[in-house]
């Protein structure tokens, strides 16, 4: 009997081919989907990881309550043994120190008077170590318009917009006004090296990249830092983990009622970045539930189109003997077999396109022209192990439902009203 | 030796629902059919012919009155023993031949005996029995869309009876044929009529069937108006 029934699914295309397109369809749209809105949020919240917050951030308690003003007077002191630390104790994780600083930028001409000045925000990261990841985290090499990366002490990276506004070449000095650790007044001189645009509003008005150890020396935080960060090694946020680490962190200094005792927070902490993992976490979902509710509708439609197509056939199978149960039995059973093989062919196709999405991104640069967020400028899709499944779900489900809704039918209609229309 | 009644119909009374009152399809049928009749259930269409045949079919249920099919009592048969009534004693002849069009003839013939789980070779064998029977062997592997009219009744004759069922029950099976196949078609029933002793019951008002019978009963509004034996005229 399962032989016979699969001959004609096979044979009738309105009962295989059209239904497996549907569903091929709509799988392939709900992995890419999924794997589209999981890769786009993770590449948010990776942007702001790598740029501002790190996967954990190591603060003073006191700079925490302020950390968006950015107090370099309450920084991590110690900072080299405090990473040494963090190392032997979380080697998964990568620690790496920063400091950021707000600051004037003067631009002198040829007799060393003010020719121009701006204001700029500035980051020491660190460039020189062996192995630095810090400039690709940063996605700075491919974000210099001209010059290259600060190969030696002194040297700056600006923003090519404030360059191009100032008038200022590669090799040109330029002094930065800030204020030290100490509250004390701040100058050091720079020679540009290269200009960068990140196609972020936020660090292209005016930025100055520079190493950590100028950091220090310009600020007169040695041995301090403003923050230390900690990335995942893996390269991708897992939350559960940055959560043992914070909490196993913080554990250490809970009895240090010290207000520059360290305190660490992971990115779910940071305020926005919170509701956007919260929100990464919940659209897969919300993208799915509207798949299956569609795909329902449709493949109920289908479903019921296809029943009633075949009532002439269920009479008979009725009048031949057949039990409802049977009949409801067996269309259940190739719901299920079509449901199977269209989520396998929509699962492949959809993986397929999310791999090359995965690999290439789609560059969407021009629409993020002059927003302020730190938003990426190519967003990729992220294949994760649900990815395999999760296009059964509604692949699945929505055929069988369709098809279980469609089949009620044969038990709501007395068998002499089938064999009826059997005469027609 | 005497031969008992397979079918009896004792004070029958069927009424459908129709909007706020009811319609007496029959009223009052008192019948017997014995092993091997070929009868037709004559009258103009609303007379009532094809819900008897439902019933005898054990296809809709009395509303009052007993009906007997071979020692089952339709009214108390659940679905699966009704199921199984028709699925071992019972078939079924419509006017539109309702084969499954995506299966050949073979198949459609061979799907009656999937029901009764019969081994593979015996059905095999029941299937290509049935296909000669109504002179179908050179269109096994045809499909439906393929055939005649008249070829497609004769499968569905080859489909109802290869699984030798006692009792035949034919709603209209010529409306839809020429004069030519439908004399081929009812030719072809009364050979098995007379060879397996099958009983036949026809619902039709097609003057060619009844040249066939050898009983003629005659419905108007739900009642029976004459039941007579006749001596067929194309015996």
């Amino acid at each position: 009997m399962i032989q016979f029934l699969f001959k004609g699914i096979i044979r009738d295309k309105n009962r295989s081919v059209l239904p497996i397109l549907v569903i091929s369809l709509g799988v392939f749209l709900t992995v890419l989907g999924s794997a589209w809105f999981k890769g786009v949020f993770s590449d948010m919240i990776n942007t702001n990881a790598n740029f501002t917050a790190g996967h954990v951030r190591v603060m003073t308690r006191a700079y925490a309550e302020n950390v968006d003003q950015t107090p370099n007077d309450l920084a991590l002191v110690e900072v080299d043994q405090l990473i040494n630390d963090l190392d032997n104790q979380f080697p998964d994780f990568e620690w790496v120190k920063r400091t950021h600083f707000g600051g004037l930028l003067d631009v002198p001409n040829e007799e060393g008077e003010t020719r121009a000045q701006g204001m700029a925000i500035g980051q020491g990261i660190d460039f020189f170590s062996p192995g630095t990841h810090e400039p690709e985290r940063m996605n700075i090499p491919s974000s210099i318009v001209e010059g290259k990366l600060p190969g030696q002490p002194g040297e700056a990276l600006i923003s090519d917009d404030f360059a191009k506004r100032f008038k200022v070449n590669i090799g040109d000095p330029i002094t930065l006004f800030g204020s030290t650790m100490y509250g004390g007044m701040a100058f050091t001189n720079f020679t540009v090296c290269g200009t960068v645009r990140f196609g972020m509003r936020a660090l292209d008005r005016g930025a100055i990249l520079i190493d950590i150890s100028d950091a220090q020396i310009a600020l007169d935080m040695a041995d301090a830092a403003g923050e230390v960060l900690g990335f995942q090694k893996s390269g991708n946020y897992d939350e559960e983990r940055a959560l043992q680490v914070k909490d196993a962190f913080n554990a250490q200094y809970a009895a240090d009622s010290d207000e520059f005792a360290p305190v660490m927070q992971r990115l779910n902490d940071q305020a926005f970045l919170g509701y956007y993992l919260d929100l990464a976490k919940y659209m897969s979902s919300i993208v799915i539930f509207i798949f299956v509710l569609a795909m329902s509708i449709v493949l109920w439609n289908t479903g019921l189109l296809g029943g009633l197509r075949r009532y002439n056939e269920f009479g008979m199978r009725l009048a031949m003997g057949e039990e409802k149960r049977h009949i409801y039995g067996s269309l259940i059973t190739e719901s299920i077999i079509i449901g199977t093989i269209g989520s396998v062919v929509g699962t492949i196709f959809g993986l397929a396109a999310g791999y090359y999405l995965q690999q290439h991104g789609i560059d969407m640069g021009s629409a993020m022209q002059g927003g302020g967020m730190m938003l990426p400028t190519v967003f990729k899709a992220r294949i994760g192990p649900e990815a395999f499944y999760i296009g059964f779900i509604p692949g699945l489900i929505s055929m069988v439902l369709g098809n279980a809704l469609a089949g009620i039918a044969i038990y709501r209609r007395q068998t002499a009203v089938l064999t009826k229309e059997l005469s027609v | 030796m005497e031969n008992p009644a397979i079918i009896t119909i004792d004070k029958l009374i069927k009424r459908f629902p129709v909007g706020n009152g009811e319609f007496t399809a029959l009223n009052n049928i008192n019948l017997q059919f014995k092993k091997g009749e070929f009868t037709g259930l004559v009258g103009p269409s609303g007379s009532g012919k094809t819900t008897l045949l439902n019933i005898i079919g054990s296809l809709d249920t009395p509303t009052e009155g007993i009906v007997t099919v071979l020692d089952h009592s339709i009214a108390k048969l659940t679905h699966k023993q009704s199921a199984q009534l028709r699925n071992k004693h019972l078939g079924f002849i419509f006017q539109t031949y309702n084969l499954f069009p995506v299966y050949t003839v073979y198949e459609n013939v061979e799907f009656a005996l999937l029901l009764q789980h019969m081994p593979a070779a015996e059905r095999r064998k029941a299937v290509l029995d049935a296909l000669e029977w109504v002179g179908l062997t050179d269109k096994i592997n045809s499909k439906p869309p393929q055939l005649s009219g008249g070829e497609g009744q004769r499968v569905a004759i080859a489909r109802a009876m290869v699984k030798r069922p006692a009792i035949m029950l034919a709603d209209e099976p010529t409306a839809n044929l020429d004069s030519k196949n439908s004399h081929h078609i009812l030719q072809t029933m009364k050979r098995l009529n007379e060879e397996l002793q099958t009983t036949f019951i026809f619902a039709t008002h097609d003057e060619k069937v009844m040249g066939y019978l050898n009983r003629i009963i005659s419905l108007e509004d739900g009642k029976v108006v004459k039941d007579e034996q006749v001596v067929p005229a194309k015996n």
